[in-house]
């Protein structure tokens, strides 16, 4: 893969929560690469700094170290955000909630719409387009929050433990669709979890501990 | 745990309790400072009709008791301060000449005064001219012989041939005339229609010598009654002022043993003042109660907008074991601490306000009245706190399975009131509740004379009650409505702000309909209760005002002495500085019928340049067209409705009245044509009287005497003109002004100093409309931190995120400023007309106070601005650190 496919890349990037003597260091010189398309997991027990991590990635959050360097120009609708909680707009319909990121990059309403009930019809969820949030199950939530990033096509897809709070089979098929939503816009996938199945699917793993990057395996396509 | 719990609600809920126990000091405040207010208002009016009379008791000597018995026992009676006996003794008439013509009057009184009575009851007589003892000579007897000072008056005595010969020394008013020739012992009907005209005033023994053989000729003649002046402690409220003062009356009567019967003037004014004390308990009623409850609603809301965070730790606290009990009791104990603090906040609050405004930190008279004040007040915080706090988590725990929140959620039903049309229902009843408290045969408060009970109509209290709740549900309806079917409007009048995101933001609301909506009531409630206070306070007040201006007649009054001839011209001479306005008003007698009335000639196109005449003063018209009346047709005559029944008159008729001529000083007979009626007319008395055109009077009798000057001041400084003009006309003439008048104006309730309670309430309805307004929409906008993280994790702008607010608060504030408006005002125009038995005289229009309404506004929108502008700066914080907390 050439330098120019890659998107994004920390340098020695460090977050540290607090000052003094109860300052909380969440992520210290980590050095890593995401390239476009690729499927990365980022793996270690719950503390480890990965949520850390995935937030300097997305620029939701300012490295107190090192740098994060994206490639290009990179705005908030390159970048695609699923939570692993509820993350839907409780007073807005699944399908708006598919659409607001459209609307507030610009679109219309109605292309918003169209594009939100295009995703929807993808994840297979297109039924519950005109429901609440608190009307659906969670990993229905989860499902229609893949949308959301879906209808936005994103360069790159970053996804906080998409599955932590969901059953198996339903964990699975959230993985399914979230995989087929990178596949299918060509973004980058990046995924944190503890799961060693779900870290198993991806193409690249990095493991961290202490809030350092421990471990890093790649697969040779 | 319970310690920990507790911690940590002060913790992490800092913000949240603060406000909970800043709503419920509110509503404890208010409820104690009314409380304050009645308990003052009850002791001042007390006060007043004690001050107010100037002879407590009337003692009069029954036929055959001894008058000195009857003294010495009331002398010994512990109560009594001062007992002086005072002779009565009817004449046939009083006849005077001068200027080579005679007067003679019809039966009149003679009275004996022993010495030091002045001095002992100075209420009872005023020293117009000449000398303050010796012979004195009533005003009006004065004017009817046309003697003064230095004059001689011949008294005639029933049983005696001959007329007595007095020398008059001074001419004196006797402005409690009514109680002073009461019937004594007899019941209010059977009292004469009005005191003697003719009355004469000499030195006790002077008196004896002149009676004796009238006194022997015909015994019932003469009476002789004990002038009592008491100094028995009296309780605070006039309720029981009147019965400890009727049960001693009573009781020396029955030691008296049939020798004495007392008029008790004290209990009669005590009388009337217990049923000003239970309009000012309406007013607490009617104008403090809807403040209380709304500042308890305000706190419902600000817990209600936790609803959802509550809901969430309940959820937890099961899941960690915790037994439904114990999750009760852990809101129990935040209920508690909350109420306990808000009430203790509330009455300390009170403490001080009732210092300020009343003078007092105590809430009531007695220690016993301070202590069910307090309980009251502590009471109402822990209502307030279990109502906002207790009961949600008891309704949570009872529907707080999964398929109960699925149901509830899956279900778009409207609440069971909307579906049985409550609203409507209370609107509806309190309208009938309206119709039948408003009528002219209803009386809110009914205190017959010289019976202890008296009772009120609380009935009439569901009117504004029951609209109060049915123009609340009734708004909640129709934002209901707006939200649920307004979407497009809504996205259109979004746009502005939210531009392109203007149809999620109309989403957004209509989905948020049950909040807003409750926001929109509370906001309007709170301008609706700042609205009809500020009007009926405006209201009293203007009507207060009136009732001073029409008992003194302008800001300052100069009245010519009885009998001294000035004429209009001297006006020039009282324009003093400061004077804008000197009006001259004719004052004569005249005789309808053989009923004595009051003449009053006015300038018709220039009598409103001095004095304010308001058209409920007249019937048949209004003020101008009246005046217009008597200016185009100079015998027009204005007359009391009395006398136009009386005498069975319709417009045009002819009225003859017999009028002093000034140059023959004969009765002579001038013709009038009625009309229209005249209820009430500056420094006219509260009965019958008449008014005409000065230019007509002066013709017909030939004189432009002038009885007063009306002196207006535009309102301001009229205790330094006052003072001016004393220094210009010396003791030729009374100079009264409208402060000192203010302070006397008889014992209704426009007597009571409303202006602590206005301040208070004014202050209170401020807080809540800005609590309404700002308070409820911060918290609410708290609580949607995390729509604002996630809408700024998927690219929202700073910009489009304002706008989401800004929408929001706009509508809020729009829908509370309608709905207030129109609450307030129907709420204003029904509590004016429920309570107009507390306006003397009635009110022809509604005041209404639009600088304190703007004010109100704009507090209200200030609040909701800041509060949007702070939930919008808040939603810039970095979405993950909103989603960390969260």
């Amino acid at each position: 893969m050439s330098a120019t496919d890659v998107l994004l890349e920390c340098r020695d990037a460090s977050r540290t929560f607090g000052g003094g003597p109860t300052a909380v260091v969440a992520v210290q010189g980590v050095n890593c690469r995401i390239r476009a398309g690729e499927r990365m997991a980022i793996t270690g027990a719950s503390g480890s700094g990965k949520s850390t991590l995935l937030h300097l990635i997305a620029g939701l959050e300012e490295p107190t170290g090192g740098t994060v360097l994206r490639s290009g120009p990179f705005s908030a609708q390159d970048v695609g955000m699923i939570f692993q909680g509820p993350s839907l707009i409780p007073a807005l319909t699944v399908a708006e909630n598919v659409a607001l990121p459209l609307v507030v990059g610009g679109a219309s309403e109605e292309t918003a719409h169209a594009a939100a009930l295009a995703a929807l019809r993808l994840t297979a969820i297109a039924d519950l387009a005109e429901h609440l949030p608190e009307e659906i199950s969670g990993g229905q939530g989860q499902r229609a929050a893949v949308a959301r990033v879906l209808a936005l096509a994103p360069r790159l897809i970053l996804a906080d433990e998409p599955t932590g709070r969901l059953d198996g089979v339903t964990g699975q098929r959230v993985l399914d669709t979230l995989l087929s939503a990178a596949d299918a816009t060509g973004a980058a996938l990046v995924v944190t979890t503890h799961d060693p199945a779900i870290a198993a699917r991806m193409t690249t793993r990095l493991a961290m501990h202490g809030g350092r990057l421990v471990d890093v395996q790649e697969e040779k396509s | 745990m319970i310690v920990a719990w507790l911690g940590g609600l002060l913790r992490r809920r800092t913000g949240r309790l603060l406000a909970t126990v800043a709503g419920i000091a509110v509503s404890v405040c208010l409820v104690a400072s009314l409380g304050a207010f009645l308990t003052a208002s009850k002791s001042q009016m007390t006060h007043r009709a004690q001050q107010a009379v100037a002879v407590d008791w009337q003692v009069e000597v029954q036929p055959g008791a001894s008058a000195h018995a009857v003294l010495s026992q009331v002398r010994a009676d512990s109560g009594t301060k001062t007992a002086l006996p005072v002779g009565y003794a009817r004449t046939t008439a009083f006849s005077s000449s001068s200027g080579g013509a005679s007067q003679r009057t019809g039966a009149g009184m003679l009275l004996g005064l022993p010495n030091g009575y002045q001095k002992a009851f100075p209420g009872e007589i005023r020293r117009l001219t000449g000398s303050p003892t010796g012979v004195l000579l009533a005003q009006q007897t004065a004017a009817n012989l046309h003697a003064a000072p230095g004059d001689t008056v011949q008294v005639r005595l029933p049983g005696t041939g001959r007329a007595v010969s007095v020398h008059i020394d001074g001419v004196v008013e006797l402005p409690q005339a009514d109680s002073l020739f009461q019937k004594v012992g007899a019941p209010p009907q059977a009292q004469p229609a009005a005191p003697p005209d003719n009355v004469l005033l000499m030195p006790s023994r002077q008196f004896a010598a002149l009676v004796k053989k009238a006194a022997a000729a015909d015994p019932s003649a003469v009476t002789t009654q004990i002038h009592v002046n008491r100094d028995a402690p009296l309780p605070a409220d006039p309720s029981g002022a009147y019965q400890s003062v009727t049960h001693a009356a009573h009781n020396l009567e029955a030691r008296a043993s049939g020798g004495a019967l007392v008029g008790d003037n004290l209990g009669a004014a005590l009388g009337a003042a217990r049923e000003d004390a239970l309009y000012a308990q309406i007013l607490f009623l009617f104008l403090g109660l809807p403040g209380a409850v709304l500042a308890a609603v305000l706190t419902a809301a600000v817990t209600g907008a936790g609803a959802e965070r509550r809901r969430g730790e309940q959820a937890l606290l099961r899941l960690r074991g915790l037994r439904p009990r114990q999750v009760l009791g852990l809101a129990a104990l935040e209920a508690g601490t909350v109420g306990l603090a808000g009430g203790l906040l509330g009455i300390g609050a009170a403490a001080v306000l009732g210092q300020t405004a009343f003078g007092t930190a105590a809430f009531g008279a007695t220690g016993l009245s301070a202590a069910l004040w307090f309980g009251a007040a502590v009471v109402v915080g822990l209502a307030v706190a279990a109502s906002a706090v207790l009961v949600p988590a008891l309704r949570e725990l009872r529907s707080s399975t999964v398929a109960d929140a699925r149901r509830s959620a899956s279900t778009h039903r409207s609440p069971w009131w909307m579906r049985y049309c409550l609203d409507f229902a209370l609107i509806a009843i309190s309208l009938l509740v309206f119709w039948a408290s408003s009528g002219d045969q209803y009386a809110l408060v009914l205190a017959p004379e010289g019976v202890p009970r008296i009772s009120v109509s609380y009935w009439a209290f569901f009117g504004p009650a029951l609209l109060w709740g049915g123009a609340a549900l009734l708004l909640w309806r129709l934002a209901t409505l707006a939200l649920t079917h307004g979407r497009r409007v809504l996205g259109r009048l979004n746009r502005p702000l939210t531009g392109n995101l203007s149809g999620m933001a109309a989403a957004l609301l209509t989905r948020r309909r049950r909040p807003l909506a409750r926001s929109v009531v509370v906001l309007a409630l709170a301008l609706a209760f700042a609205a009809s206070t500020a009007t009926f306070n405006a209201t009293y007040a203007q009507q207060a005002e009136a009732d001073a201006q029409l008992t003194n007649g302008a800001d300052v009054a100069v009245t010519e002495p009885p009998g001294a001839h000035v004429g209009p011209k001297p006006a020039s001479r009282l324009h003093v500085q400061g004077v804008r306005h000197v009006e001259p008003l004719q004052h004569r007698f005249a005789y309808v019928g053989s009923d004595l009335q009051d003449l009053y000639g006015v300038r018709p196109h220039s009598i409103t340049s001095a004095t304010s005449l308001q058209d409920s003063y007249f019937a048949g018209g209004t003020a101008q067209q009246l005046m217009d009346k008597l200016a185009k047709h100079p015998d027009s005559l204005l007359l009391s409705a009395e006398t136009v029944r009386d005498f069975q008159l319709k417009p045009g008729d002819t009225v003859k009245l017999r009028i002093q001529d000034g140059r023959t000083h004969r009765l002579r007979t001038v013709p009038f044509h009625y009309a229209g009626v005249v209820k009430e007319f500056p420094t006219a008395p509260s009965d019958s009287f008449f008014v005409a055109n000065a230019s007509y009077v002066a013709k017909v009798t030939g004189s432009d005497a002038v009885g007063t000057f009306l002196v207006d001041t535009g309102g301001t400084h009229q205790k330094a003109v006052a003072d001016r003009l004393r220094h210009t006309v010396g003791t030729n003439a009374q100079v009264t002004d409208i402060t000192q008048t203010r302070s006397k104006v008889g014992t209704s309730l426009t007597s009571v100093d409303l202006s602590g309670l206005t301040r208070i309430e004014l202050v209170f309805a401020i807080l809540l409309a800005a609590g309404a307004g700002g308070l409820v929409l911060a918290l609410g906008l708290a609580e949607r931190r995390r729509t604002f993280a996630i809408a700024t994790v998927l690219g929202a702008k700073r910009r489009q995120l304002r706008g989401l607010v800004l929408g929001e608060a706009a509508l809020v504030t729009a829908g509370g400023l309608i709905g207030g408006g129109v609450i307030g005002w129907v709420l204003s125009q029904m509590l004016v007309k429920v309570l107009s038995g507390v306006f003397d005289p009635p009110p022809a229009a509604l005041a209404v106070p639009w600088p304190y309404l703007a004010l109100a506004v704009l507090t209200s929108v200030a609040a909701v601005a800041g509060a949007a502008l702070n939930g919008a700066r808040r939603s810039r914080r970095p979405a993950v650190e909103e989603l960390r907390d969260l």
